[in-house]
């Protein structure tokens, strides 16, 4: 039972910045209707960025955020740039098989600019854990269980709160009639992308330093986790994309106790396949739509 | 023909086998991210037939080809009322299902006092066919190449048959095909079971031409590859997803000094391409403009009497 209480806390912790990755990509796919494959390599250039200041100028964590942050919104606009901006209405596989083809560009980069395979990466803290009666918690996912809520927060206000997510909300439901209105959905949706980007960017920082290293196959890690977070959860949701996260933490961190990181892997998998077939709008998503129009 | 040469020509027909199973999906409209699994379905029962139970390779390949579309027809039935990105990644979680399980896979038999078979994260090594029974590289590049050029006559005559047209139109609309009282439903499963088929006999010569495989190889950038293949060569004829192939293997693989910068470019490439030609570079139009070109010489070349026809009467059939 302590055991149990002890995974689901480490995986809503981990569980958090899962749903910040979901987040971002939910808020991509919301606003385009089209998949960004290039979404965790752009996030890993980012985080090379981070590392680059880390490791030439010995750079603090909050130094090392704002360039993980900046390095992924810059990633994320040339993606919007290249594979969205210039693509037809209805070209949606053709953005799609774009931005993986610019995922491999991405990585081959990251692997020409830092050739390791592991590159360090600062700590967000290194204090002792935390004891709550048998329980540890590590002071470093505290900080980004709390990051992540407050980002998260910060997403739904801008969405909600503001005038900027009410055009954006507007081009998510139709962006014919968002454009009649006199909103201008090309430059909302670039704003919309690099805003999603630096939300994933904040989202890897924290993974990062938590794994206090950065590798090239950080891109596919996180638009793995990002997606399989946002499809449990349910595409477009934002409280969705958080309850997703943290779902598929608590499952990731009782199953890897409990059988191993291969079934871990597997049973993450088998709960997204569950979802699609059981459950396609997911927790919180309304039902779904054919999200993708047919005709490519 | 030089080794290295074989190599090559031998990577981008097995390839070409899962790029045309990606690709068939695409006619009836559905993006696959998983078609790699039916592949590593293939190579393991191909592989496990002849190394472990004696098969020989014709037999282990319609097993490993049955195996593979069985388990395409499975997962074809519950993803049936799925679409788009949510097809995609049903069946890449499918796909990493498969993966993951291949990792825990271990059977193994004592053959001549050395331990064969699958064997977890380590892979499935000694499959050893084409050695033992003496086919050399070339050979079996030949065996490779008439199993591709039958797949691509069943193709051509698809594209002229009426499970052709059902395909594509159920790829355009389903539900005006659902209206014209096509069952929808029915041909979705069939296609999903050819092009698991497909990608099975890929993945059992594929498993023989390498003599190895291992979990890693089937992972989500395989699946992605030959789905971008199809969209890179062209969506209107069975020849773009080789196209697609040909470019990415043939010309930048093999080009060693561009080696370290190769994704560098294809990336660029793609996406450049894809910009100006959304649907590939051999898209429907071309096709189609290439076959009235193709039946206009035809014309001309019977009006000046160059080669006189009995059967004039078909004369404006030609590639569609």
């Amino acid at each position: 039972m302590i055991d149990l209480i002890q995974n689901t806390v480490d995986g809503v912790m981990i569980g958090s910045s899962y749903g910040l990755l979901a987040l971002g990509f939910t808020l991509i796919f919301g606003v385009m209707r089209r998949l960004d494959l290039a979404y965790g390599p752009s996030i890993m250039i980012g985080g090379y960025f981070g590392t680059l200041l880390y490791l030439h100028y010995g750079a603090g964590p909050f130094a090392v955020a704002i360039a993980v942050v900046i390095g992924a919104v810059i990633a994320g606009i040339y993606v919007e740039r290249l594979c969205f901006a210039p693509m037809k209405a209805g070209a949606a596989i053709a953005s799609m098989v774009s931005s993986f083809a610019i995922w491999m560009q991405l990585e081959q980069a990251a692997i020409l600019v830092l050739p390791r395979h592991t590159y360090p990466f600062p700590p967000l803290a290194t204090a002792a854990p935390l004891e709550f009666g048998p329980f540890l918690v590590r002071v470093d996912h505290l900080i980004m269980l709390a990051c992540a809520l407050a980002l998260a927060a910060a997403v739904h206000i801008a969405l909600y709160r503001t005038r900027f997510g009410l055009a954006l909300r507007a081009i998510i439901g139709n962006p014919v009639a968002a454009h009649l209105v006199g909103i201008n959905v090309r430059t909302a949706v670039l704003l919309a992308f690099a805003g999603a980007s630096a939300v994933g960017g904040a989202a890897g920082f924290l993974v990062l330093a938590v794994d206090q290293q950065v590798t090239p196959m950080f891109g596919m890690w996180a638009t793995l986790k990002g997606l399989i977070a946002m499809m449990i959860g349910g595409l477009g949701s934002v409280p969705g994309a958080v309850v997703g996260g943290l779902l598929l933490g608590i499952v990731e961190a009782n199953s890897q106790w409990y059988f191993g990181p291969q079934i871990r892997d597997l049973v993450a998998y088998v709960v997204l396949f569950a979802f699609l077939v059981v459950r396609p709008q997911g927790l919180l998503g309304s039902a779904p739509e054919p999200a993708m129009p047919p005709k490519a | 023909m030089d080794d290295y040469l074989i190599g090559v020509l031998s990577n981008i027909g097995v390839i070409s086998f899962v790029a045309l199973s990606a690709y068939l999906l695409l006619l009836t409209g559905e993006i696959s991210f998983g078609q790699q699994g039916f592949f590593a379905i293939g190579a393991y029962a191909a592989g496990i037939a002849t190394a472990l139970w004696g098969w020989s390779l014709t037999t282990a390949l319609v097993w490993g080809a049955a195996v593979s579309g069985s388990a395409a027809l499975l997962v074809g039935v519950p993803t049936l009322r799925l679409h788009g990105l949510y097809f995609a990644i049903a069946t890449l979680a499918f796909a990493e299902m498969v993966r993951i399980l291949f990792e825990l896979f271990r059977y193994q038999i004592s053959i001549d006092g050395e331990l064969i078979g699958p064997n977890g994260t380590d892979g499935f090594r000694n499959i050893r066919y084409i050695f033992d029974h003496n086919i050399d590289a070339f050979q079996f590049l030949l065996l490779i190449y008439s199993l591709l050029a039958a797949t691509m006559l069943a193709f051509m005559l698809l594209e002229r048959s009426r499970l052709g047209v059902i395909f594509r139109m159920i790829g355009q609309d389903e539900t005006l095909a659902e209206l014209q009282g096509i069952p929808v439903a029915r041909y979705r499963v069939l296609a999903a079971g050819i092009a698991g088929m497909l990608a099975g006999i890929g993945g059992g010569l594929y498993a023989h031409l390498t003599t190895y495989v291992e979990p890693r190889i089937f992972d989500i950038m395989l699946g992605v590859h030959s789905l971008a293949y199809g969209l890179i060569g062209g969506l209107g004829t069975a020849l773009g997803p080789l196209l697609g192939v040909l470019i990415d293997i043939g010309l930048l693989e093999s080009i060693r000094a561009l080696a370290g910068y190769r994704m560098i470019i294809f990336g660029g490439l793609v996406a450049m391409l894809l910009i100006v030609r959304p649907r590939g570079l051999l898209d429907e139009v071309v096709v189609h403009k290439i076959g009235r070109g193709w039946r206009r010489v035809a014309l001309w070349v019977r009006r000046s009497g160059l080669k006189p026809r009995a059967n004039n009467a078909r004369a404006t059939g030609g590639p569609p």
